[in-house]
């Protein structure tokens, strides 16, 4: 197992570093300069000359790579070109909060998808499934800002039941204490995951159930709800882990969106004014943020498959 | 008093996409305590699925028809309430499956698994069902059966997870067993252990035993009673001796004769049935079996023979047959090859022969491809073949560098016309030498040369011509056809890769394949899915000999085809090479296809040749136990010779690979083993002409002189 | 049956064998694993049914029903349905039933655009690291790694910040972020396939590496890859109308479902129902018709599809 982890986490590695590269060079050999974007388009020459040398912009891109790993390393990721504040600083502060809004909408589509997709599983071909499958497609294909958009359409300005802004407090203790903003974002980003995490439990757990080892349950005469529970349940769930782990970038996707809709202070909103106004340091820091969360993501996504599945956990290495 | 079980009329339809699925029909018997009742057929006769439907447990859209009954002491158990349908099954019958790779959860303990119909059916406590397990673990013959209990299945071997589903089966004493292939998936010494086991369990427990079976050997020794099973129903009944030797139905006779036998002449053909088993969405009106019956007339077409005769022997047939076929009902190889040349084939000589006797005697023989002894040199020889996989993970600082030792020092020779029989069991490393030897896979050590020449030396164009010499035959008929590809593309795929005539050549020679194999020209169009498991094994053979190979591997070529068809390929493999000339390099688990087709035989163990010999040498005289104890172990179609060996054969398991005994690798095993065993490895030494084996303390005794060459396997 | 004909013997080639030895070929039922996938699957239908509706209203309605999509004409703004307009109009004054028609055929001709680029690439490139393995596939799949831990929707805000947006534009930007997802299975489909016999069988003809990937392996992963693109499809009709939301689609007088929609937004809370509605309806369907396409074939095919 030893050997499967290292080879892993240096797999995961070489992947972070891919991801530095990718983000500084799109940045970086992209034609419309920062400069331009901060200073405005009528900025003249001098200016811009001196806004770069001043943000190390005129050294060669190799030496600027140099800096930003360095810097990246000791979690400097600059100042913000538009909001004037040390990066690390900005990210520090809206984390936490996408950790509680990705958090729980995550917890609460995978505590609805899976028994979901072990109910359609069980009564595959039949009215049930048939019905919940359509949901699943008609949830998984609208786009996720109009979904918000309709909920907000309803709950708060039909019905008046819900805010339609997301809690604006600064801490996570903040924006806990305020539950009903909290529901139309979780609401909304945990429903466009429901789809997909229930079509994956509902194929997962049909592959199970063709299984030699259920019939060798029901042989035994285990009731139907305990062969379930003990031996679809578990062994359904692994494969469902990986693509929990992969799932990370949509999960980040839906925030952006969410987070625009309902407008959250989050990382997604973040970055999403950092793309219109070219705020490099920001842009570079927040995807390298998402990139090492994603990749972290599936590390961990398969560290837990090993942990579940005892092939693994004493076969490797 | 009722009899234990009371199986009557039960039939099982099953509705698939493809309309309703006969699968069990009209299947009537009964089984008293301390019984073995056996039920026999092939793939696809309803066997599996009338065990099942005793338990009611029934695949999507099965249901038991209107009329089915089953009687456990009386008691009516069709149409019972699921919750008291559970409360029969794992505690009054229980059920061992086929394949213990897949019948545990992987991710739960063998003791979580064993303990669970216990707490299930007993209501007793926890510790107390976990005692139980050890108990039963025990008394089937695992060892250290409490150190069991925390594994997770695949840290067991297969012979110890088909024990621990016996235990799981048996934990609450059932009175009704039911077996479902139990030893298929295992290695023929694993299945002799296991089938010995249950026996001794029956007894012990004084249960009645179902065992479902497609083997005629496992019949034999196994069972006091059989059912022969075709097209979901029952054909024959009776007592195995009397089945074994005055069956009266057709189907039985044939199915029995198509097995092929350590002690059959290997010039004979094997009798075969021709065609396949109907499809069960739309039977024939008429008697099943009618369409591959030699006996079949017109009432057998229109008219559905009931079971019927004495209550100790009930068949269902209008012509019945009385006893055994001829030997020679198949007719001989040589007779199959003229046949061909004139528009017969061995399908005539097999469709006809029973009737008129061996087809087609007296015609020009054409003689067999050049004898082994004229050739002097060999065709392709194996020389110090050595193959070692290091094991994931082994890379890693302070780690010793591990490696499974696949193949060891192997040498062997192949004349020209001559098949040469690889036999071990699996993971011995027969398939990973049958790679080595046609160039998929290089040796660590050692040549291979197909006459004279080193194919590992050779590169780029030349290798690839060379590859038209060295062809082989695999062991999926499923995997080994590419499934986007029609037959004419497959078939034509050699020809266009090695540039080989015209476009219109090519097709003339495709053409001509197909008919060489006994395939219709229309074959040609089709998809390789549209095809049975026998078809597409004649497809392989014929892309194999479209290069023209001298020689041809085959690796497990019948062992996934039913009885009736593995002899059709295994006639069809013997008629070609008598035709055309071929070597055969045949790798088999099954001693008993090996003897058939082979001229010499070498037995592998753990990656080292331990006994090379001619097929009627080792066969008679095996030199080697392992060889021994490996003949000892196949079932025998034949009631009193396998009763007679039971508890025969080889103790224990390969070991494993990647650490094998020093010494001799079957120590661990061998019954004769002393210490030199474990300190010196033995050498190859001489029993007699072209008859080699590596033993310290051989069955027979050495031949006078050893001389050291014999190491090269050279006759 | 007759008996066989014992003549003399003769060198010639051999004559055609009986097709009873090896038994009756099976009825071409199941001819064509395609069309059996479909025919009798409710659901790949149902998706045909409704993406080939969908086409037909795009492509051939504007034959039918002639509008202005290229004037302004705000005299004609925010019309409600009736009389002319079946559906009403826009701010701009454009008819929206034909705008529809308009916007639909530039979000269909996209996610295609987008879907064949993606496969053929994604595919070939999968299907040489799978089989050339080791050292190579290492490398190719930490690049697609990489590229898979950046959420595409961030790369696309990153590079339409940077350059205006284009059809061709986004088409490219869209394909460099969804040729992941084909590579990857295509690759692992590659590996399982790589080790089955035919395989191995074409290798001992003496076939060489590209003609086992091109003969062999794509053909046999044309399932995973064909299901895969079909998602594609639909994954880059929604990503377009995202992009629209955010505000970096493409530019007016340009027209798609995304756009419309996302400017019909802005009047939700006005009562102008036909300008939000009649898009989101459409360019629903059109994406649920695509993953019930796909995701029915997938069933059918048996394809292990990762969708990432």
């Amino acid at each position: 197992m030893t050997a499967y982890l290292l080879r892993r986490t240096g797999q995961a590695i070489v992947v972070v570093i891919g991801v530095m590269v990718l983000t500084f060079a799109l940045i970086h050999l992209a034609p419309g300069s920062a400069a331009r974007a901060t200073l405005g388009t009528k900025a003249t020459a001098e200016r811009i000359a001196v806004f770069n040398a001043a943000n190390g912009l005129n050294r060669p891109l190799a030496a600027q790579f140099a800096t930003f790993v360095k810097q990246a390393a000791e979690g400097n990721f600059g100042t913000s070109y538009s909001l004037h504040e040390p990066v690390s600083t900005l990210i520090a502060q809206r984390l936490p909060r996408d950790a509680v809004l990705l958090g729980l909408s995550t917890l609460l589509a995978l505590l609805v998808a899976l028994p979901m997709g072990v109910y359609q599983a069980v009564r595959r071909g039949r009215a049930g499934d048939h019905m919940l499958t359509v949901l699943s497609f008609v949830l998984y294909s609208m786009p996720d800002f109009f979904f918000g958009l309709l909920l907000v359409a309803l709950f708060s300005v039909q019905l008046h039941l819900l805010p339609s802004q997301a809690p604006q407090a600064q801490s996570v203790g903040g924006v806990l204490a305020d539950p009903k903003a909290l529901v139309l974002p979780v609401v909304t980003l945990a429903l466009v995951s429901l789809a997909s995490f229930s079509r994956y439990m509902r194929s997962s757990a049909i592959g199970v159930l063709a299984q030699d080892h259920v019939l060798v349950a029901r042989a035994k005469g285990l009731p139907e709800h305990l062969v379930l529970r003990r031996h679809v349940l578990r062994n359904a769930l692994l494969p469902v882990i990986t693509v929990l782990g992969l799932a990370a970038p949509a999960i980040v996707t839906g925030a952006v969106i969410a987070e625009s809709v309902f407008n959250y202070p989050g990382m997604g909103l973040l970055f999403y004014q950092a793309a219109t106004s070219k705020d490099y340091p920001i842009l570079l820091a927040s995807t390298l943020v998402v990139g090492v969360a994603t990749v972290l993501g599936s590390l961990l996504a398969d560290i837990a498959y090993t942990l579940l599945d005892p092939r693994i956990r004493y076969d490797r290495g | 008093m009722p009899p234990l079980l009371d199986v009557r009329n039960l039939t099982t339809h099953i509705r698939t996409g493809r309309g309703t699925v006969r699968a069990v029909q009209d299947v009537s018997f009964t089984l008293e305590a301390g019984e073995t009742l056996g039920l026999v057929g092939e793939s696809g006769c309803g066997k599996s699925m009338t065990g099942l439907s005793l338990l009611g447990l029934l695949p999507p859209g099965g249901t038991l028809v209107e009329g089915s009954s089953v009687r456990l002491d009386g008691r009516e158990l069709v149409g019972l309430p699921d919750r008291e349908l559970r409360t029969v099954r794992g505690n009054d019958i229980a059920m061992v499956f086929q394949d213990p790779m897949t019948s545990l959860d992987p991710t739960k303990t063998i003791g979580h698994q064993v303990a669970e119909p216990v707490l299930l059916h007993r209501g007793v406590s926890r510790a107390a069902a976990r005692e139980r397990a050890v108990e039963v673990l025990g008394l089937v013959g695992l060892p250290q059966p409490r150190r069991r209990l925390s594994d997770y299945p695949h840290q067991l071997s297969g012979g110890q997870r088909q024990r621990a589903l016996i235990a799981m089966a048996l934990a609450n004493e059932p009175r009704v067993l039911i077996a479902d292939e139990p030893t298929t998936a295992l290695d023929v010494t694993i299945q002799a252990q296991i089938l010995a086991l249950l026996a001794d369990l029956r007894a012990r427990l004084g249960m009645a035993m179902i065992l479902i079976t497609h083997d005629m050997g496992v019949t034999a020794g196994n069972t006091d009673r059989v059912n022969v099973m075709y097209a979901g129903r029952i054909a024959e009944s009776t007592g195995t001796d009397r089945l074994f030797s005055r069956m009266r139905h057709p189907y039985t006779q044939r199915l029995l004769a198509s097995v092929p036998r350590l002690t059959q002449d290997p010039a004979l053909l094997l009798p075969t049935i021709p065609g396949l088993p109907p499809d069960l969405a739309d039977p024939p009106t008429g008697c099943r079996f009618a369409d591959r019956c030699p006996y079949a007339t017109a009432r057998c077409r229109a008219e559905e023979p009931q079971l019927d005769g004495t209550a100790e022997h009930r068949f269902a047939c209008w012509h019945p047959v009385d006893g055994p076929a001829p030997a020679e009902i198949g007719g001989k190889v040589a007779d199959a090859v003229a046949g061909a040349a004139t528009g017969g084939g061995e399908g005539a000589a097999a469709t006809t022969g029973l009737a008129e006797g061996p087809a087609a005697a007296g015609t020009v023989v054409r003689p067999r491809a050049p004898e082994p002894a004229a050739a002097a040199a060999p065709l392709l020889e194996a020389r110090g073949l050595v193959r070692e996989y290091p094991l994931r993970g082994s890379w890693l600082p302070g780690r010793d560098r591990r490696v499974v030792h696949a193949v060891s020092d192997v040498s062997f020779t192949l004349a020209r016309g001559e098949t040469f029989g690889l036999v071990g069991e699996s993971g011995c490393g027969k398939t990973t030498l049958g790679r080595l030897l046609v160039g998929l896979d290089r040796p660590d050590a050692g040549a291979v040369t197909l006459e004279g020449t080193d194919i590992g030396t050779l590169r780029g164009g030349e290798l690839r011509r060379r590859r038209r010499d060295l062809q082989m035959v695999f062991q999926d008929p499923f995997s080994s056809l590419d499934p986007r590809m029609r037959v004419s593309a497959v078939l034509r795929e050699p020809l266009r890769i090695q540039g080989i005539g015209t476009a219109r050549e090519q097709r003339a020679r495709v053409a001509e394949l197909m008919a060489e194999v006994g395939l219709p020209e229309r074959g040609l169009d089709l998809f390789p899915h549209e095809f049975s498991g026998g078809q597409r094994q004649r497809v392989g053979l014929a892309r194999a000999l479209a290069l023209t190979p001298k020689v041809i591997v085959a690796d497990e070529p019948v062992s996934a085809l039913d009885v009736s068809v593995r002899a059709q390929v295994l006639n069809l493999m013997k008629r070609l090479q008598a035709a055309h000339g071929l070597s055969y390099v045949v790798i088999s688990h099954d001693l008993a296809v090996v003897r058939h087709l082979a001229d010499r035989i070498g037995v592998m163990y753990l990656g080292r040749l331990v006994e090379v010999g001619t097929a009627a040498e080792v066969h008679r005289r095996p030199a080697h136990p392992y060889t021994a104890g490996l003949l000892a172990a196949v079932p025998v179609p034949d009631p009193a010779q396998e009763r007679a060996k039971r508890g025969a054969g080889i103790g224990g398991e390969l070991p494993d690979p990647a650490a094998p005994p020093s010494g001799c690798r079957f120590r661990t095993r061998c019954p004769l083993a002393q210490e030199r065993c474990a300190r010196e490895e033995p050498a190859l030494r001489s029993f007699g002409p072209g008859h080699t084996a590596a033993c310290h303390f051989p069955l027979v005794a050495p031949a006078a002189d050893s001389p050291s060459d014999v190491a090269a396997g050279r006759p | 049956m007759t008996a066989a004909d014992p003549g003399p013997v003769a060198a010639g080639p051999p004559v055609p064998g009986r097709p009873a030895e090896a038994g009756p070929l099976t009825a071409p039922a199941a001819r064509r694993p395609w069309a059996a996938a479909l025919a009798g699957n409710r659901r790949a239908l149902a998706g045909l049914v409704l993406i080939a509706l969908i086409a037909l209203f795009c492509f051939a309605g504007p034959l039918l029903y002639r509008t202005d999509q290229v004037t302004v004409h705000l005299d004609l703004a925010q019309l409600p349905p009736g009389g002319g307009h079946p559906l009403g109009t826009d701010a701009n004054g454009y008819d929206v039933l034909g705008r529809l028609m308009a916007g639909g055929r530039s979000s269909l001709e996209l996610g295609l655009a987008v879907a064949v680029a993606t496969t053929v690439f994604g595919t070939l490139y999968g299907a040489f690291a799978g089989y050339l393995g080791g050292i190579a596939d290492a490398l190719m799949m930490r690049a697609v790694d990489t590229f898979l831990a950046v959420p595409g929707l961030v790369l696309l805000l990153i590079m339409v910040s940077m350059f205006t947006p284009t059809l061709p534009g986004i088409v490219l930007l869209l394909s460099l972020l969804s040729w992941l997802s084909p590579a990857r299975l295509v690759r692992g489909e590659v590996l399982t396939l790589r080790t089955r016999e035919f395989v191995q069988a074409a290798r001992m003809m003496g076939g060489t590496g590209p003609r086992v990937v091109l003969r062999h392996l794509v053909p046999n992963a044309a399932g995973v890859v064909i299901v895969s693109a079909t998602f594609t499809v639909a994954d880059s009709i929604l990503m377009l109308s995202t992009l629209s939301f955010l505000g970096l689609g493409l530019p007016p007088p340009h027209a798609d479902w995304g756009t419309m929609l996302t400017g019909g937004l802005d009047f939700l809370y006005d009562g102008s129902w036909w300008l939000v509605y009649p898009p989101a309806v459409i360019l629903i369907a059109t994406v649920v018709a695509f993953n019930l396409l796909g995701d029915a074939l997938h069933d059918a095919l048996d394809v292990r599809l990762q969708r990432t």
